[in-house]
């Protein structure tokens, strides 16, 4: 299968998270079939090259199965110079499922990644023992051209990973809804409203699935009414997933779209599980 | 001073008899599917100087103003109803949708917002008797006032209307909300700072320091307040009874912020609203307690808020036709213009701009807040006030109407989309012909090749047939073409489509919508198989099995 992640990028640190991710960044080369590209943001000295090459080794990885390249500077800038550089499909990282909020706001590595990244981004949940494979995808809905892509590459790699469950996640919200309660004199109009919305909603996902063929995996749909990304978030939390996959921003994000929150920052401030963030242009 | 037994008597008969009226009238404005407000208004007029008051002056005296501690009474019940009515507009609002909306909720909001204000702030300068001014050397803050009543857009209404159209979620009504809410924002600020140019603060406040304090409380409250908040609400709705803990809180934090502005001379109101907005923000706050404390304000206070202005007034002693006229020229022509020509450099075509126009002009019960407090500040006169009344009623009432004129141009819904010269008894006996003979029906109507809707929709129905249930077949196909279309057959031999439910189908419906417009496919199908999932409908359907008689039944 021809997988339109053809270059995956990974930017190496000697932590423990660091090795797991090598071996995370090994398993999806193997499973794309892609290139692999490593890098290292810091001084560049022999010893240092020497312990890069030996941590790579030793996570099973053959010498000309990668190239592996030298930053230096503010870590996630030299990373986004890096993927632009080798013009990669996805960059791969670990993150902290919650960032201290003085850390949200300014930004960790991976928080300004996830903002700003040139191309598809696959965060990884920190845990203590490594990663696994994804057994639940939980995959947004928006019914855009672009999102019809993204869950038909969310599909793929669903297969790929013999992945368990897809659920496809739609959130949808009828702004100004609950003010109609004055002029319809009552809640139960504006109840009923919504019971349409929602079953409007509900069939239209349900023709999605079929319109999009996904067969051989069990889906299921979920319509939540509410915030989008909060929504989704706390879905994903009390009904599990491993990874949830979403269209990256068109623009990067900013810092108004923190304090006038984002439908995506709902997800990066609490992620719920490991997060593939899909470029819209990547998705063709 | 204290309330006799005689006063609270006559002030609990008072309260009675205007929600009495208010419910009366209101449910005579819903049935003629007009604005709730429009009658409690009416009941306002009918029980005050205007009819009630002139045909028995000795009882509406007793009432409402035999006694000034009933007076006294009445102002603080309406002016704690007019905090608690902003309060609940400002929970609707939702500052980041226009963000997420782009470019064209800011162009329109923006427009909506500066065109108005400077047609309406032109017209009171340099016109000033045309429009009734009360004071000339007072000109500058009259002329901000009529432009800023012309900038007001109220929420309720508007969202009301598109709920009547059925446009609340399509990219028209998305962009009237976004655009309604950000109006509400910037309208009452310009208004607060109006007013602090009136010199109302009772602390010696200059006018720049309340300026200062209205812009330090308005970022406080939006950008930390917003977030405290945000903290707050998940423990208050856990660790409290629900909903009571919740809207407890909600009304407090609504009467501090109040009690800020009114304090640094800027109107109690406005800091209702912004508290509202910071609160409503959050994504832990139920939509049921919106709702719950919506039904609890807006049965109880709006009503006797809205008729109580019935009763300071005579409407027909101080209607004047020419200032009628002259604001409902100017609120039309701000509103429409101003947030028609947002849309369109929004990146709106000509229609839904203008559809866009008119749905901004509802003026409803936000400009009648903005109207009473003006006149009673002395800024305007009661022909003024009387004439923004008549505004925002028939902003109101004309909007739907007039926006229904452009949205009919658009067939969206699968009713709308079906054509009495598409519709054709079929004796095909194969999928393959059936699609063909709706193919070429198709072919005519959007000038593309018979051919290519054949392949297309014969490459969808081989991936998965499209047997719906009931007798239904629904192939589709999504093509380069720019309107959706729906071609009907009604088969003399039945065919196999696969449906589900193992019935072979009567009736085919070849549904065709743009390539790039894949939400629309799935709402159009969903219509449609809604429609056939009720059994005993498509017996009545096919029951004649004439073209004409289907037509007629589907459209109906």
């Amino acid at each position: 299968m021809n997988f339109p992640f053809k270059k995956i990028g990974l930017a190496i640190t000697f932590s423990p998270t660091g090795k797991a991710l090598l071996a995370e960044a090994k398993r999806l080369q193997s499973l794309f079939n892609s290139e692999l590209y490593l890098f290292h943001i810091g001084e560049r000295t022999d010893e240092k090259e020497k312990s890069l090459l030996e941590l790579i080794l030793a996570s099973g990885l053959n010498a000309d199965s990668f190239k592996l390249d030298w930053g230096s500077g503010d870590p996630a800038k030299a990373i986004i110079k890096k993927a632009k550089e080798h013009s990669l499909d996805l960059l791969i990282a670990g993150a902290l499922e919650k960032e201290s909020m003085l850390n949200y706001y300014i930004g960790s590595v991976a928080r300004k990644l996830m903002r700003k990244a040139p191309c598809s981004l696959l965060i990884h949940t920190i845990r203590p023992n490594g990663f696994s494979k994804f057994n639940k995808f939980c995959v947004s809905v928006d019914f855009t051209e672009e999102n019809e892509n993204m869950i038909k590459l969310a599909y793929q790699f669903a297969l790929l990973e013999n992945a368990k469950d897809f659920v496809l996640i739609r959130e949808f919200k009828v702004l100004g809804l609950a003010s109609t309660v004055y002029e319809t004199g009552s809640a139960q109009g504006t109840e009923k409203v919504r019971l349409e919305i929602q079953q409007e909603e509900e069939e239209k996902t349900k023709f999605y699935i079929k319109e999009l063929q996904l067969k051989n995996i069990n889906v299921e749909t979920v319509c939540l009414y509410g915030k989008e990304g909060w929504e989704a978030n706390n879905y994903i939390r009390e009904n599990g997933g491993d990874i949830f996959v979403h269209l990256a921003p068109k623009n990067s994000l900013k810092f108004v779209d923190r304090l006038f929150q984002h439908d995506l920052e709902f997800i990066l401030k609490e992620l719920p599980c490991s997060l593939l963030l899909v470029k819209p242009d990547k998705t063709n | 001073m204290n309330l006799s037994a005689s006063d609270i008597t006559l002030f609990l008969v008072g309260i009675s008899v205007m929600l009495f009226f208010a419910r009366a009238f209101g449910e005579i404005s819903r049935r003629f599917k007009q604005p709730i407000v429009m009658g409690e208004i009416v009941a306002g007029i009918v029980l005050g100087p205007t009819i009630f008051g002139m045909l028995f002056p000795d009882f509406f005296n007793l009432l409402f103003t035999s006694s000034k501690n009933i007076s006294i009474a009445y102002e603080g019940l309406t002016t704690l109803a007019v905090i608690m009515l902003l309060l609940v507009s400002g929970l609707e609002v939702d500052l980041s949708v226009v963000l997420k909306q782009g470019k064209t909720a800011v162009t329109t909001s923006l427009m909506g917002v500066l065109f108005p204000f400077v047609v309406g702030f032109g017209a009171a300068y340099f016109f000033p008797e045309l429009l009734g001014i009360v004071n000339i050397e007072q000109k500058l803050v009259f002329a901000l006032f009529v432009g800023t009543a012309l900038s007001i857009t109220a929420l309720p209404v508007v969202a009301k209307t598109l709920m009547d159209l059925n446009i609340f979620k399509s990219e028209i009504g998305t962009v009237i909300i976004a655009s309604a809410m950000v109006n509400d924002l910037i309208g009452w600020i310009i208004f607060s700072i109006i007013l602090s140019m009136l010199g109302t603060a009772s602390h010696g406040l200059n006018f720049g320091a309340t300026v200062g304090l209205t812009f330090l409380f308005i970022g406080v409250i939006l950008v930390i307040g917003r977030k405290l908040i945000n903290l707050v609400i998940p423990a208050i709705q856990t660790k409290t009874s629900f909903p009571g803990g919740v809207i407890n809180f909600i009304l407090i934090l609504g009467f501090l912020g109040a009690a800020f502005t009114e304090y640094i001379g800027i109107h109690a109101i406005f800091g209702s609203f912004i508290i509202g907005i910071a609160i409503g923000d959050s994504a832990h706050l139920k939509e049921q307690t919106k709702e719950i404390i919506q039904q609890f304000i807006t049965n109880i206070f709006a009503p006797l808020f809205f008729v109580s202005i019935g009763l300071r007034v005579n409407f027909i002693a101080n209607f004047d036709i020419v200032i009628v006229l002259v604001f409902l020229i100017l609120a039309f022509a701000g509103k429409v213009i101003g947030c028609g020509l947002g849309a369109y450099w929004g990146g709106m075509k000509k229609d839904d701009a203008l559809a866009v126009g008119f749905g901004m002009n509802s003026r409803g019960a936000m400009e009648i807040i903005l109207g009473i407090l003006a006149f009673n500040f002395g800024l305007i006169n009661e022909k003024v006030f009387v004439a923004l009344v008549i505004m925002a009623l028939f902003t109101s009432i004309t909007s739907a109407p007039l926006m229904t004129i452009f949205l009919n141009r658009k067939k969206k819904s699968f009713k709308d989309l079906v054509n009495k010269n598409l519709i054709i008894v079929s004796e095909a006996t194969d999928k393959t012909e059936v699609i063909k003979e709706l193919a070429s029906l198709c072919a005519a109507t959007i000038k593309l090749n018979a051919e290519v809707i054949y392949e297309e929709v014969l490459k969808r129905e081989e991936i998965i047939p499209t047997g719906i249930a009931n007798t239904l077949a629904l192939p589709h196909a999504r093509l380069n073409i720019q309107k959706p279309i729906i071609a009907i057959a009604l088969l003399k031999n039945e065919i196999d489509f696969e449906a589900a439910d193992n019935i072979p189908s009567k009736i085919v419906i070849l549904l065709l919508t743009p390539k790039t417009d894949n939400e629309l496919q799935l709402k159009l199908l969903s219509e449609i198989a809604k429609y056939f999932g009720n059994k005993e409908k498509v017996d009545e359907l096919l029951a004649d099995f004439n073209p004409q008689s289907v037509y007629q039944k589907l459209v109906k």
